[in-house]
Formats: structure tokens, sequence, C-alpha cells
């Protein structure tokens, strides 16, 4: 005796493609859970500004003389190599976009080494500025300055983190020039939380 | 790799060239002996051009959905805004202000 089953023959076996995007409508470079994150992060330093804002109309002076004792070139540093690890991030996704998985790796681990370059500098800031009793106890303007540094650097360390985990998934051949969207996604973060530092950094290294 | 990929490349290095020549460049403007609301709105210049680059060049803002464009640009256009009119009007903040600061 044979059991024959015989299936439906609408059932389709394979995922529908997806409809191709109207022109100027765009599209969500990375991924909707990366830009939840990302609208989150904009949110929360947005508030920090406008405690900033009201903190500098407050006491005016504290603000004026604060750019001063703080280290200029410390702060140029930082945007320096923010900037230059956002270059090398997004030469690796062009890299990627061509199917070049050795460059993608190549500008992916540079990016990760002048990223490394904001908590070393961070590391020698410090030290200056506890050697010239900036500390918590050194005024408004220091007190925000820390809480806003701070912020970001918790931000910077997300990044670095995965950023290492974006370079593994790259040499394990996880992406390809079609389907690469964790690259993408990390390299969104990545530009904005830079972005977020060419804010901050006139606003106490500059303008007091 | 294509003409087409060099280009995309080419674009990105110069950007980035910017980025750095308006940042070790913009840095004495805050030294510059000037009034502080002059100060502000070169800080303020120079803040949303290198926004602007990073936007187009390394975030590719303009192939993005209109709402994540609309909703970056408006952040990144509305703090240097907010840097020249806080320091322009910083008394009016500080009266409008007191009541929560107590």
């Amino acid at each position: 005796m044979t059991l024959a089953v015989s299936l439906p023959p609408t059932v389709p076996t394979t995922a529908p493609a997806p409809l191709p995007a109207q022109p100027g409508a765009g599209r969500i470079p990375g991924s909707k859970a990366m830009w939840v994150g990302i609208f989150c992060e904009i949110t929360e330093f947005a508030l920090l500004f406008a405690v900033f804002f009201v903190a500098r109309a407050h006491h005016p002076e504290a603000f004026q003389a604060g750019p001063e004792r703080l280290s200029l070139l410390a702060g140029t540093g930082y945007t320096l190599m923010l900037l230059t690890s956002g270059w090398c991030v997004a030469r690796a996704l062009h890299a990627m976009r061509r199917g070049d998985r050795r460059a993608t790796v190549r500008w992916m681990l540079a990016g990760f080494v002048f990223g490394l370059g904001y908590p070393a500098i961070k590391v020698f800031e410090l030290q200056r500025n506890f050697a010239l009793g900036l500390d918590g106890s050194a005024g408004v303007f220091i007190v925000s300055y820390y809480y806003l540094t701070f912020t970001h650097l918790v931000h910077v360390f997300w990044g670095l983190l995965g950023m290492m985990w974006v370079i593994v998934r790259t040499g394990l051949g996880a992406y390809t020039p079609e389907e690469h969207s964790g690259l993408e996604a990390f390299a969104c973060y990545w530009h904005v939380t830079d972005m977020i530092w060419l804010m901050i950094f006139p606003l106490f290294y500059l303008l007091g | 790799m294509s003409p087409v990929d060099k280009i995309g490349d080419r674009r990105i290095d110069l950007a980035w060239l910017m980025l750095v020549l308006l940042s070790v460049g913009g840095a004495g403007i805050g030294s510059a002996d000037a009034n502080a609301v002059l100060v502000a709105v070169g800080v303020s210049l120079v803040m949303a051009i290198k926004l602007r680059l990073v936007c187009t060049y390394f975030l590719e803002l303009h192939e993005a959905h209109p709402r994540i464009r609309r909703a970056v640009l408006a952040f990144c256009h509305g703090m240097p805004i907010l840097v020249t009119l806080t320091t322009a009007f910083g008394d009016t903040l500080s009266r409008l202000t007191g009541a929560l600061i107590g």
C-alpha cells in the first residue's frame, strides 16, 4: 500500500522577493533596530546638551573661562582619531560593496586602531586634569564637561566592542556584497557617535 | 576596482581631508579675541559644515528613508543654531529657566 501526499500547488517554497523601492523613498541603512538605538542615543545627548545650555546661561563666567582649563591638543586629538576611524569604516563599507573582503578587514582594523586612540588620549588627558585639580569639585564647567564626555566615552566603548564583532564576522565571511546589513548598521552607529563628538568638542574646547 | 568605485572612494577621502582641515583650522577660532557672539557664529558654521560632510559622505544620509534623513538633519542643523542663539540670548534663557534652577 502506498501513501500519496500531495501539497497544494499554490504554497510558495521561498520568501517573496522584496518590492522595489519607490524613487525618492530611501531605505533604512543597516537595520531598524540599530536606528532605534541611534535615536535613543540622539535623545540622550539632546537632553544633556539642553542641560549644558541652561548651565552655561546661568554661569557665563565659569563657561567663558572653561576652555583655557582644558587641553585643546587633547580635544583636537580626539576629533582627529574619531574622524579618521570613521573614514576607515566608510572605506571598509565601500570595499565590502565591491566584494573585497580582505580590504574590508584591513580598513576595519585600521578604524579600530584609530578608535582606540580616543580612550588612549583620554587616559593622558585625565592624568593631566587630575594633576591640575580638575576633578568633580572643580566647578560647574568641569562637572558638565565630565558628564557629557564620559557619556560619550561609554558610547565609544560600545562602538569599539561592536567593531571587534564586525571585524570577526567579516573575517569569517559572514557578509557579502549583497547582504552586509550588520556591517552597515555598525557603520551608522559609529558615524553618529562621531557626529556627537563634533558637537561636544567646540562646546567645551572652543566656545566656553 | 571600477572607475565608479574609485570615484566613490576619492569622495570619501576628500571629505575626510576637509574634516581634518576644518578641525585643525577651526580650533583657532575659539582662541580668537573677538565678540563672543561672533566666535559662536564662526564655531557654529564650522560645526555645521563638518556635520553635513559626515552626514553626506560617511553616513550617506541622502540614500536613507526620509524620516531618518529629516530627524538626523534636524539634530545636526538644530545644534549649531542653538549654540548661536544661547550665546546671543544667554540672559533670556537664564531668566526663562530661573524658576527651574531655583
